[in-house]
């Protein structure tokens, strides 16, 4: 029953092996031109990488924001913790869409903060954010920070304490702790909340469409632009067949890392 | 000059697809306008129609503020059909749809070289032009279009060209040639950050192969490597590739100064224009529209009547209103792109507007789209990709 | 770290700040009663009325509702379905099973939904909200079955053996004891598939059929139109509040599930 769900890839499959035809008719000839023609192409690869770039900067700004944010929450709040970390759920709990319109409306150069800014004298012109690469990783990171906060949080709270009290006991100053204990038994928060923020990221396409630039061109552009654009399926599905099995392997990579437990979200 | 209750007479003859006799244009004013309006809602109310009986749903596929919803409506009204109205923004959405041959649309708008392609597809339904009698209204260069010889699956919707839009007051010299923005040392250098080109690769490929004396149309592999050059070096100066909406808004706030648009955007954001409010004042004066000495690319909108149509009656009767000059000037008025058929009777500052209705003379010099083989796209598309990634 | 506890603080709240600043802006923008979006004017519902008096709105919401409503009850059942079968039974290909859920969760939206348009356009099905359920269907069962086996993996079965050794069959079990035993976790997943089926826009974008929106599409095409505008304010404004009342919904359903 569960392969039913998987027919799209499996006719996204065939089309990128070409043994579709132009009839949508299956051919029994299966050949790898659509890979290989994709894979000579120079600029899909700068465009791969401008991808991983903005997801990389995201995620980056994701962990220096979310951490702190966390290790406070964790170790610092004693009373109504639940409340603070449902307060920091609950924007994410609305739609994905609303929130980057809602951060469009504050980024907008007719704005309300612009104007707040310009008027108490703080700025001389408007804040020219909007449709540049800048939006587009400020409004990323707005709408994927809690995918950083939640895992690295739950990390935290299951971190055994009394390590840092005979940490400190034994003479350790608080920055040689935080770096020698703290720090590296939250990697495997790190690494989830690095997993969960770089896969949406990095194949983003409303996001970029919404508030980015003319760099803003990211992977999900291109497999759009083949299918719908150029309407040919054939490099379209061989495009997207790559893309996921890089995602798949990053997957991979961090299972065999993590083991399947790290999983469970 | 005729009364205006005629003209009232006429419109909702129109309908009917009664005859109408030749007569010049005389909604001038914008009081006239309004009042107009009210009388064409008031009429409508009261007279009874002649109706053939029409199956109740028709579904519309169109661009986004491209038609007067409440002639619309109102057509929907006295047909007692249920209209299912929607919108799309690119090219790509209604192709992508009208392709599968299961799209559910009745009725769609689709322009001349994508029109080719889903012709060779098969996925549109033939066009019975004995039941579109106001197709004898659509001027002869409309008729018969190479697109689409002896009118089997098309008719014509609307006509412009992509040019340049730009800020009067803020560029000088005046924007005259593709040159202006692909030289650095003309427009290019001295206004960088607020020139956008288009998003559509054909239109911003044709452009560029306009300005290097080449077929706007070309596949060739040498055309297409020196028309992605002179783009790269184009692009660190350009604002971005700008979409209807994007380059609408952009121009009007002033954040763009020159754009490469479709005539009628242009013409939309110098009088102002909507999908329900009928305007004629000029809006932002300062706004100019140029076509480029060198050519540019010219381009036709058709309605097809896409393959699985359950209501075909209806889509033929939809078309023909329309097609009403009458109707067709009330469109023309309401959107500023032109409906060829109502020209002679749209107010006379729009009728002479070439900015609306292209001359037909300079029409004659410009260039046409053809259709593109997947093979042929797919290869463009590498080279846009190689665009983007610079 | 005592002399850092004020930073962390301070940058706490400022994070707070920015998380919310922007939906209170975008809510307090939607009462303004000029058409301004930066300068706040006076207090009007001028904007809400727009919105109300949109037929369009009512029945893209009434889409919205109804499609997760399917999507959520036919999720469930298979959902449920699979995470029983991997979690308490053993049988070849399992693990492969296993990873073959998660797939759909990892895949970016784009691609998932470009796959089911061609899907559809291969197999000539027309497009309508037939296809957007299918395409929601198929995704949010791994997100289902993902909550429930995270939940089953505690299960204690002894009192299913316990129910079945009083004489009960295997249909009067999974009724009167599995089902009240995973209530929480049902409503919990059940809540998730219908907030995502709700939420959706690509996969509706791109597998819609003709007159058939839902909120997000109205949401989204306005957006990509014209930006930020007042009358978009309200309008999001108006499906936040909807969202936030599921958000209400899932924290008291989370709630139940940790007692």
């Amino acid at each position: 029953m569960a392969i039913w769900f998987y027919a799209p890839f499996f006719i996204v499959g065939l089309y990128s092996f070409d043994m579709i035809n132009i009839n949508r008719q299956i051919v029994f000839t299966p050949s790898l031109v659509h890979y290989s023609r994709v894979l000579s192409w120079t600029g899909a690869m700068g465009i791969f990488l401008r991808s991983l770039y903005f997801a990389g900067v995201t995620v980056l700004l994701c962990l220096l924001i979310g951490y702190p944010v966390a290790y406070y929450i964790s170790f610092k709040i004693k009373k109504y913790k639940d409340l603070f970390i449902i307060l920091f759920i609950i924007p994410f709990w609305v739609s994905f869409l609303l929130r980057t319109y809602a951060m469009m409306s504050i980024l907008d150069e007719r704005s309300f903060l612009n104007t707040l800014l310009t008027s108490l004298g703080l700025i001389d012109s408007p804040i020219k954010i909007m449709y540049t690469d800048a939006a587009v990783i400020l409004v990323m990171v707005y709408d994927y920070l809690v995918m950083m906060v939640l895992p690295l949080y739950a990390n935290l709270e299951k971190l055994d304490k009394t390590l840092l009290e005979a940490a400190s006991t034994l003479g350790a100053g608080p920055v040689r702790t935080f770096l020698k204990v703290t720090l590296p038994l939250s990697m495997p928060g790190i690494l989830a909340g690095f997993l969960l923020v770089f896969i949406p990221t990095v194949g983003e396409f409303v996001i970029p469409e919404l508030v980015g630039g003319p760099n803003n061109y990211m992977v999900g552009n291109l497999i759009y632009e083949f299918f719908m654009g150029a309407r040919h399926w054939w490099i379209g599905s061989a495009l997207s067949m790559l893309f996921i099995a890089f995602i798949l392997s990053l997957v991979i990579a961090y299972v065999r890392k993590i083991g399947e437990r790290g999983l469970a979200f | 000059m005729v009364d205006r209750r005629d003209v009232l007479k006429i419109m909702v003859s129109g309908v009917l697809g009664l005859a109408i006799g030749g007569v010049g244009g005389y909604i001038s004013r914008q009081s006239e306008v309004e009042s107009l309006k009210k009388e064409v809602e008031a009429l409508s109310k009261e007279i009874k129609l002649e109706k053939v009986e029409l199956e109740p749903n028709l579904y519309i596929y169109n661009w986004t503020y491209y038609i007067n919803r409440n002639i619309v409506d109102w057509w929907a009204r006295e047909n007692g059909v249920s209209i299912v109205y929607d919108t799309f923004e690119s090219l790509d959405e209604v192709v992508a749809k009208l392709q599968t041959g299961t799209s559910g649309y009745d009725l769609a708008v689709v322009s001349d070289s994508p029109l080719q392609e889903l012709a060779n597809l098969g996925v549109l339904e033939p066009i019975d032009l004995k039941k579109i009698p106001n197709f004898k209204y659509v001027p002869e260069r409309f008729k018969n279009p190479y697109y689409d010889p002896g009118n089997k699956y098309s008719v014509i919707y609307s006509y412009g060209t992509t040019g340049l839009g730009w800020n009067s007051q803020e560029v000088s010299p005046e924007v005259t040639a593709w040159a202006d923005v692909f030289e650095v040392d003309r427009h290019l250098e001295k206004y960088k950050g607020k020139i956008t080109m288009h998003t559509d690769t054909i239109e911003t490929f044709g452009a560029a192969l306009i300005y290097l004396g080449r077929d706007p149309t070309s596949t060739k592999d040498e055309d297409l490597r020196e028309a992605v050059e002179l783009l790269k070096k184009q692009k660190p100066y350009l604002a971005g590739y700008a979409s209807t909406e994007e380059y609408m808004a952009g121009l009007e706030a002033g954040r763009f100064l020159i754009s490469h648009a479709y005539n009628g955007d242009i013409a939309g954001i110098i009088y102002a224009s909507d999908e329900r409010e009928i305007t004629i004042t000029k809006n932002l004066e300062y706004i100019s529209y140029t076509v480029p000495e060198e050519g540019a690319l010219a381009w036709a909108d058709n309605f097809v009547i896409p393959k699985g149509a359950k209501n075909i009656e209806a889509a033929h009767a939809f078309i023909n209103f329309i097609l009403d000059p009458v109707i067709s000037a009330i469109c023309t008025i309401t959107v500023k792109y032109p409906f060829p058929t109502g020209k002679d009777y749209v107010p006379e500052e729009l009728r002479n507007d070439p900015v609306i209705f292209t001359p037909d003379e300079l029409l004659d010099k410009l260039y046409w789209t053809r259709p593109f083989t997947p093979e042929e796209r797919a290869k463009r598309a590498e080279y846009w990709l190689e665009l983007m990634a610079a | 770290m005592k002399g850092t506890t004020p930073f962390l603080k301070i940058f706490t709240i400022l994070v707070f700040l920015f998380l919310y600043s922007p939906i209170i802006v975008m809510v307090v923008f939607s009462f303004n009663e000029s058409k301004s979006i930066g300068v706040f004017t006076n207090f009007s519902f001028r904007w809400y009325e727009k919105v109300i008096n949109n037929p369009e709105v009512w029945k893209a919401l009434f889409n919205s509702f109804w499609v997760g409503a399917v999507v959520t009850i036919v999720s469930l059942v298979l959902g449920l379905m699979m995470a029983m079968a991997v979690t308490r039974y053993s049988f070849s290909g399992k693990s492969i099973l296993e990873s073959l859920i998660l797939i759909p969760v990892i895949i970016p939206e784009i691609a998932e939904a470009l796959s089911l348009l061609i899907m559809y356009i291969f197999l000539n099905i027309p497009l309508g909200p037939v296809t957007v359920i299918i395409g929601h269907i198929a995704f949010d069962v791994s997100f289902v079955t993902i909550v429930m086996r995270a939940r089953m993996a505690g299960y204690d079965k002894s009192i299913e053996e316990a129910a079945r050794t009083l004489g009960a069959n295997e249909f009067q079990t999974f009724f009167r004891i599995t089902l009240p035993t995973l209530y929480p976790a049902i409503l919990a997943a059940g809540l998730l598939a219908f907030t995502l089926s709700f939420d959706d826009l690509i996969k509706t974008l791109f597998t819609t059929g003709p007159g058939f929106k839902t909120l997000p599409l109205i949401v989204w095409s306005s957006a990509a139109r014209g930006g930020v505008s007042p009358e978009l304010n309200s309008l999001s404004s108006f499906a936040l509040s909807i969202s936030f009342l599921f958000a209400v919904f899932r924290l008291r359903a989370e709630r139940r599930l940790e007692r």
